[in-house]
C-alpha cells in the first residue's frame, strides 16, 4: 500500500469564456487526476492584454465540475402536466433512449415540413449569455446548418437584457456591435452606467481601467447608484434614473451653442460625416437630379455640389438656396425643386438642441447645470483637437475622450436618443473610431460579406457604409417572417444575418405566444421541438410567472443542462452536458472581440478535458454527431464542418484537412482537423498543428497591428462618411415600414414606428412609464414611486454561476449582493432597517428580500444586483436572494422602435418583517 | 535583512474578490474561511458618498499582538518577517484571534464543505486535518516563497515565488516583495506614492501598505 506518496501534479492549459469578454487563458492543476486549482496562465504574460489572468468567475470552474447537484444522466419527464407547481416526475434513462426519443421528434418534423402552417420553423433553439455558449457548443452549429430552418427568436435575455439598441446603431454608424472607450489611450471617459471594470468588460477592461487610473485618466460616472465603476471613477454623479439623454442633449447644447464652430473638429465634421449634407423642405436630402447624390454647399464655389466632389469646401452652418434639386422620400416619392432651401445636417442638429440647455437638463436629471456645463467643456478641452498619434507608421487623429453606456441606457425607450447624442458628441470633437475615442470591436449584423470588421467597411448608399437593412419597399418587404418575432417584417434594422434572430424583438415572440401582441396576425404555435442550451429564460427574461404559462404549453422541450433549473423544470428531456473542464473545442483568440477585448495578436485557443466527463455527461460534439446520424443528416453535418461550422473551413487554398463526409468521425478526429486547418490558415501554411500540439501548448497566436482597432483609416481609404448626425435612410425606412404595416391593417406597431426619427426628439421617460402603467394597469404614478434597477456583478455576470458556492460566498463581501439596496435615509423614513425583510411590488409582480441600506443609492431607486429569485436551481434557491425579473412587465407600450425593453420598472416598497 | 510586505493600491482595486478566491484555491481553505478578502467600504451621506475596496488579511506585523499572547509559542515570526503558525504546537485557545486588531485569524473545529456537508473530490484530496481546532490565517504563501527561493526565483516578481492573491489580481492592485531592499518593486511603490498602514497607531508596525490618492474633483 502506498503511504505518504506525493500526488501526481499536472497543470493543463485551457480557457474561460463564461462571459462574452473571453476567451481568457488559465491553467488547471490536477492532483492524481482530480482538478483542484485554477491559476492564471503565466506564460501569456505580455501577450494576453491582462497578462494571462482570469476573473473571479473562472475560479468557480472546479466547483462547477464537481457540484454534486449536477445532472449526470439523461432524464425524461413522466408527468405530462407542466407548470411551476407540477412535479416533473423525472426518470433516469439511457443516452440511447434519450437520443432516440429526441431524434424521433426531429424526424417527425422533417416528415411534416420544417415550417408550420404559419411559416414558423417547427424547431427552435435558444442560447443565452451574449452568445458565449457558442464557445462551448462544439460542432452543434454544423447540425443547425445541416438541419435548415431554425427559429432562434425565442429569447432568454436578448432584447431585454442586452445592449440591443447600441448593437444596432453601433453597427450602422461605426461597426460597433459593442462600443467601448479606447481605454489604453483615453484621457477623459464619461460613463452612463458603463460597468466595464465592475462586470461587463471582463478581466481585460478591469486591467486597462486600473492602468488608466494610474496614468491619471479622468472618469466621470453618471449612475443612480454608486457601482463598482462609480466607486473607481474620479467623480460619481447620481443621476435620476432614465434621464441620461437629457444630460447628453445638454452637452450637445453646450458644444453647439456656447462655443464657436472653430472650437470643434471642423475637418472631421466637413469631410468625414454627413454634417454638410443639405436637407430639403420635406426632411430628405436635396439631391443632384442627374446622379441622385446628396448635395452639399461648396463655400468656395458658392453653389451646391454632390457630396463627393473632391475640391469642395463644405459649409457646415446655415441654410442655402439650391437651384434644381430633388428629394427622394419613402416609397420612391420624388419632389422636384426648381429652387429649394437646404439646411445642412449640422445646422439642423444645432437647432434641434437649441432649447436643451444645462439649466433645462438639471431640472430633469437632478445633476446641477454647472456640473453638466463643466463636464461638456472638459470633454471638449480633453479632445486635443488637431493632435495626431503614430501607430505602426500611420499618422492618425488623437482624440482621447469617450462617452460610453451600460445596460438600460443603451436599450429600450430612450436608447436611440442616448446613442445618437453620444455618437454625435464624439463626431463634434472628431473622436469616433480614432485613437483615444470611442471604437467598436465586433460586427455581428453587417457581416454579409464576412465578419472581419474591416472587411465590412464597404460602400453603401449616399457615401455611407453598407448596412443590411431588411427591405421595406412595397415589392421587397417580407410580410411573413420565418421567425416568431417577425424580425424581417417588423425590425428592418435587425438585418438577416447569423445574429439577426437575436436582435429581433424577442419580447414580441413571447407576447405573441401569449396572445398579447400582433393581434391582426395569427397567434404562433410553440415550436414542435425546443432546444435550450446554457440559458434559463424562466429566471432571466421578464414577467416570469406569465412566461412559465407559455413554456408549459411547449409540446417538446429538450435542455442541455448543468443542474436542474427554473426552465428545465418544464422540459421533456434533460441531457447532461459535459462542462467547461470536460470537453474539446478550438475557438478564436485575440483580435478585436466583445467590448474591451482588443488584442495586439490573433489566433486560436483550445478547450480540452481536464478530467473525464462526470457521470453520463457527454460533450456537445458527440451529441451533435449522434443527432446528425439519427436524423439522416450526417453527410450534410460533415459538409457543414468542412465548410467552416467549427470556426474555420477545413479546406481552403493552401491546405486540405477536410473530413470524408460519408463517414462518422469522433470528436477528437473533428477537432484535430479543425486544429490543423486553423493553424494552417493563421500562419499561411507555415505551421500545421494537430490536437496533440494544442493540448500541450494551449494556443497559437500571431501579432496583429493595433491599427485594426480603428475604423477611421479604412473610412478614409474607402472615401466613406460616418452617417451622422441626420438619419435620412432611417427616416425613410420608418415611413416605408409604416406604409407596409398600415396597408396590411397593422396599427399595433405605431408607437414603435414613431421612433424612426431623423434626429430623435428628447422624451420624458418617467412620464412615458407612468402613462403606460396608468393605461395598462390603472396605476397612478404615486403608487410606484421608486425605480427598480438591476446591475451585474463580476461574480455572477453571465456564466451561470448562481449555484457556485465559492462565488456566492465571496459575492457576499460586496454590499447588497444578498438583498435589495435601499438608500439609508429613505429607509429610515419608511421605518426600514438593514436586514429587515421588505417587499418590492410592481404592476405585475412582487418579490421579497433582505433590505440592505447604503448611502450610495438614490432615494428614489431600489437596486437588485444580479438575476436571482431562483426557486428550483439547487443551492441558489436556498440563498433566497431576490431577482427583478418577475416584476418587469412585458408590454407593447414599453417596447421601443428597435424592439427592446428596459430592464427596469417602477415599484413600491414596504416592510414585511423587521429583523429580530 | 529581508522583510516581506504586501502593497495594495486602493486606486486600482475594484473589489472583485479574485484574490479571495485565488487564496481559497491555493491554500485550500474551507468555505467562509478567507485568509484574503476585500472589504467594501462606504463613507459619507447621499449624494456625497465614496466607496472604497480594501484588501485585508494578516498584516504580518513587526510587533504582532497575536504572537505576544500565544501561550504555546505556535505563533512565531520568521526572519523574513512572515508570521507563522505551527499547527502542531497550537492548542486552539484563540487568544491570538482576539488579540489581532485586523480580525485576520480563523479557527474551525470541523471540516465544512461547499455543498451538503459532503466533500467534492477536489475538497477530499486537499483536506488537511491539521488545520482543524487550531488558529489559521494568511501565510503570505510562505510555502510558495520558500520553494521559489530554492529555485532562485524572486518573490513578488516570479509567479512561482509569489503569493497567489498577488498573482491573480486582475487590476494589478496587489504587490509583494522585500521592503528592506531599496531596489525592490514594493519599495519603489511605497516611496513614490502616498500611503498608509492600517491601525498604525497601535504600534504593530504592519507589513501591509495601502497606496491611496484622494480624488480631486474640480468644481
Amino acid at each position: 500500500m502506498e503511504q505518504n506518496r506525493t500526488p501526481t501534479r499536472r497543470k493543463i492549459r485551457t480557457y474561460c469564456n463564461q462571459c462574452g469578454n473571453g476567451p481568457d487563458l488559465l491553467t488547471v492543476e490536477t492532483l492524481d487526476g482530480v482538478a483542484t486549482r485554477i491559476e492564471p496562465d503565466f506564460a501569456a504574460h505580455g501577450v494576453h492584454p491582462a497578462d494571462g489572468k482570469v476573473c473571479v468567475k473562472a475560479y468557480g470552474l472546479v466547483q462547477k465540475l464537481y457540484n454534486p447537484h449536477r445532472v449526470l444522466t439523461p432524464l425524461k419527464r413522466t408527468n405530462p402536466k407542466k407548470g411551476m407547481n407540477e412535479e416533473p416526475g423525472w426518470v433516469e434513462i439511457s443516452w440511447q433512449e434519450a437520443l432516440d426519443t429526441v431524434a424521433d421528434k426531429l424526424n417527425g418534423i422533417r416528415k411534416r415540413g420544417l415550417k408550420d402552417e404559419n411559416g414558423n420553423p417547427r424547431f427552435a433553439f435558444t442560447i443565452g449569455s451574449a452568445a458565449s455558449p457558442m464557445w462551448y457548443i462544439g460542432s452543434f452549429p454544423a447540425f443547425i446548418q445541416a438541419w435548415g430552418d431554425v427559429d432562434r427568436s425565442i429569447g432568454s435575455g436578448t432584447t431585454n437584457k442586452c445592449y440591443h439598441t447600441e448593437h444596432i446603431f453601433g453597427e450602422l454608424w461605426h461597426r460597433g456591435f459593442t462600443v467601448l472607450p479606447d481605454t489604453p489611450r483615453s484621457e477623459y471617459i464619461i460613463g452612463f452606467g458603463y460597468n466595464a471594470d465592475g462586470a461587463a468588460g471582463g478581466v481585460i477592461a478591469a486591467r486597462r481601467h486600473a492602468d488608466a487610473r494610474a496614468r491619471g485618466v479622468k472618469r466621470i460616472q453618471f449612475e443612480p447608484h454608486l457601482s463598482v465603476s462609480g466607486a473607481s471613477a474620479t467623480e460619481w454623479l447620481p443621476i435620476k434614473a432614465k434621464t441620461d439623454s437629457a444630460v447628453l442633449y445638454a452637452m450637445l447644447h453646450v458644444l453647439l451653442h456656447e462655443h464657436p464652430l472653430t472650437d470643434l473638429d471642423v475637418d472631421f465634421l466637413k469631410n468625414h460625416t454627413a454634417s454638410p449634407y443639405l436637407i430639403g423642405p420635406n426632411g430628405f436630402y436635396l439631391r443632384d437630379p442627374e446622379t441622385r447624390k446628396p448635395l452639399i454647399w461648396d463655400l468656395a464655389g458658392g453653389q451646391a455640389v454632390p457630396h463627393d466632389q473632391a475640391a469642395a469646401d463644405p459649409a457646415l452652418e446655415g441654410c442655402f438656396e439650391v437651384i434644381d434639386a430633388i428629394e427622394i422620400g419613402a416609397d420612391h416619392e420624388l419632389w422636384t425643386h426648381a429652387r429649394a432651401s437646404g439646411m445642412t445636417g449640422f445646422e439642423a442638429l444645432r437647432r434641434h438642441v437649441a432649447d436643451r440647455s444645462p439649466e433645462w437638463a438639471a431640472g430633469v436629471s437632478d445633476i446641477p447645470a454647472h456640473k453638466i456645463r463643466r463636464i461638456a467643456n472638459e470633454f471638449l478641452s480633453h479632445a486635443r483637437i488637431g493632435e495626431t498619434v503614430e501607430i505602426d507608421g500611420h499618422l492618425l487623429p488623437f482624440r482621447p475622450v469617450a462617452i460610453v453606456f451600460g445596460k438600460s441606457v443603451n436599450n429600450g425607450w430612450g436608447a436611440y436618443e442616448c446613442i445618437w447624442a453620444r455618437t454625435v458628441l464624439q463626431t463634434l470633437v472628431g473622436a469616433l473610431e480614432v485613437p483615444g475615442g470611442i471604437i467598436g470591436s465586433l460586427v455581428l449584423l453587417s457581416g454579409a460579406h464576412g465578419y472581419d470588421r474591416m472587411n465590412t467597411v464597404i460602400a453603401g448608399e449616399d457615401g455611407f457604409m453598407f448596412y443590411p437593412f431588411n427591405p421595406t419597399t412595397k415589392n421587397e418587404w417580407n410580410p411573413r417572417s420565418d421567425s416568431r418575432h417577425a424580425h424581417l417584417t417588423l425590425t428592418p434594422m435587425a438585418g438577416d444575418g447569423i445574429y439577426s434572430h437575436n436582435i429581433g424583438s424577442t419580447v414580441i415572440s413571447w407576447m405573441r405566444l401569449q396572445g398579447r401582441a400582433a393581434e391582426t396576425w395569427p397567434r404562433p404555435n410553440p415550436p414542435d421541438v425546443w432546444f435550450l442550451y446554457r440559458c434559463n429564460p424562466m429566471n432571466s427574461f421578464s414577467e416570469l410567472t406569465k412566461l412559465g404559462e407559455s413554456i408549459a404549453r411547449f409540446p417538446f422541450t429538450v435542455t442541455f443542462s448543468y443542474t436542474m433549473d427554473e426552465t428545465n423544470h418544464f422540459a421533456d428531456i434533460v441531457l447532461p452536458e459535459a462542462m467547461d473542464l470536460e470537453s474539446y473545442q478550438l475557438i478564436p483568440l485575440g483580435g478585436t472581440g466583445w467590448l474591451e477585448s482588443l488584442w495586439s495578436s490573433k489566433g486560436w485557443v483550445l478547450r480540452q478535458p481536464i478530467v473525464e466527463p462526470r457521470g453520463e455527461a457527454r460533450n456537445f460534439s458527440w451529441i451533435s454527431n449522434e443527432l446528425a446520424r439519427r436524423t439522416g443528416l450526417l453527410e450534410a453535418y460533415n459538409a457543414a464542418i468542412n465548410a467552416g461550422a467549427c470556426g474555420v473551413p477545413l479546406k481552403a487554398e493552401g491546405y486540405d484537412h477536410a473530413l470524408d463526409v460519408a463517414e462518422e468521425h469522433d470528436e477528437k478526429a473533428v477537432w484535430d482537423r479543425v486544429c490543423k486547418a486553423a493553424s494552417a490558415s493563421l500562419t499561411d501554411g507555415e505551421e500545421v498543428h494537430g490536437l496533440s500540439w494544442f493540448k500541450e501548448n494551449g494556443n497559437l497566436l500571431r501579432p496583429m497591428s493595433t491599427l485594426k482597432w480603428y475604423l477611421f483609416p479604412k473610412m478614409v481609404e474607402t472615401g466613406l462618411r460616418f452617417e451622422l448626425p441626420y438619419q435620412e435612410r432611417f427616416l425613410r425606412i420608418g415611413k416605408q415600414l409604416a406604409n407596409r404595416l398600415h396597408e396590411t391593417g397593422v396599427e399595433w406597431w405605431d408607437r414603435q414606428l414613431a421612433d424612426y426619427e431623423a434626429m430623435p426628439e428628447w422624451k420624458d421617460l418617467e412620464k412615458l412609464w407612468d402613462d403606460a402603467l396608468q393605461r395598462n394597469y390603472q396605476a397612478a404614478a404615486k403608487d410606484y414611486p421608486f425605480w427598480l434597477l438591476t446591475t451585474r456583478s463580476m461574480q455572477h455576470a453571465w456564466g451561470a454561476t448562481a449555484s457556485i458556492q465559492l462565488l456566492a460566498e465571496v459575492g457576499n463581501n460586496l454590499a447588497g449582493q444578498d438583498g435589495i439596496l435601499v438608500n439609508s435615509i429613505k429607509a429610515a423614513e419608511l421605518g426600514i432597517r438593514d436586514g429587515d425583510e421588505i417587499e418590492v411590488r410592481s404592476a405585475v409582480g412582487a418579490m421579497r428580500g433582505t433590505a440592505r441600506l447604503r448611502h450610495g443609492v438614490r432615494p428614489d431607486v431600489v437596486l437588485m444586483i444580479g438575476q436571482w429569485g431562483h426557486w428550483k436551481t439547487p443551492f441558489a434557491k436556498d440563498l433566497k436572494r431576490p431577482g427583478p425579473n418577475d416584476l418587469i412587465p412585458m408590454n407593447m407600450d414599453l417596447i421601443d422602435g428597435m424592439g427592446s425593453t428596459n430592464e427596469t420598472t417602477k415599484v413600491a416598497i414596504s416592510l414585511v418583517e423587521a429583523r429580530p | 535583512m529581508t522583510r516581506y510586505v504586501m502593497v495594495a493600491d486602493l486606486n486600482r482595486c475594484i473589489g472583485c474578490q479574485t484574490c479571495t478566491v485565488a487564496c481559497r484555491h491555493t491554500n485550500a481553505t474551507l468555505p467562509e474561511i478567507e485568509w484574503r478578502r476585500v472589504l467594501d467600504m462606504e463613507s459619507g451621506e447621499f449624494p456625497d458618498v465614496e466607496r472604497l475596496f480594501v484588501p485585508v488579511g494578516c498584516q504580518h506585523c513587526a510587533d504582532p499582538p497575536c504572537m505576544h499572547v500565544c501561550p504555546s509559542t505556535a505563533t512565531r515570526q520568521r526572519d523574513d518577517g512572515i508570521i507563522s503558525i505551527d499547527y502542531d504546537l497550537c492548542i486552539g485557545c484563540s487568544y491570538c484571534a482576539v488579540a489581532c486588531p485586523y480580525q485576520a485569524r480563523y479557527k474551525t473545529d470541523r471540516n465544512r464543505f461547499a455543498y451538503d456537508g459532503k466533500p467534492m473530490p477536489s475538497e477530499e484530496i486537499l483536506m488537511d486535518e491539521k488545520r482543524l481546532g487550531v488558529a489559521q490565517k494568511c501565510t503570505f504563501c510562505s510555502d510558495r516563497i520558500d520553494a521559489g527561493l530554492e529555485a532562485n526565483l524572486t518573490p513578488g516578481v516570479d509567479p512561482d515565488a509569489t503569493p497567489a492573491c498577488v498573482n491573480s489580481c486582475i487590476a494589478n492592485a496587489l504587490h509583494f516583495g522585500d521592503i528592506e531592499d531599496r531596489e525592490s518593486n514594493v519599495s519603489a511603490l511605497v516611496d513614490n506614492s502616498p500611503h498608509f498602514r492600517m491601525h498604525e497607531e497601535l504600534g504593530t508596525d504592519p507589513g501591509f501598505y495601502y497606496l491611496w490618492r484622494r480624488k480631486s474633483v474640480e468644481e
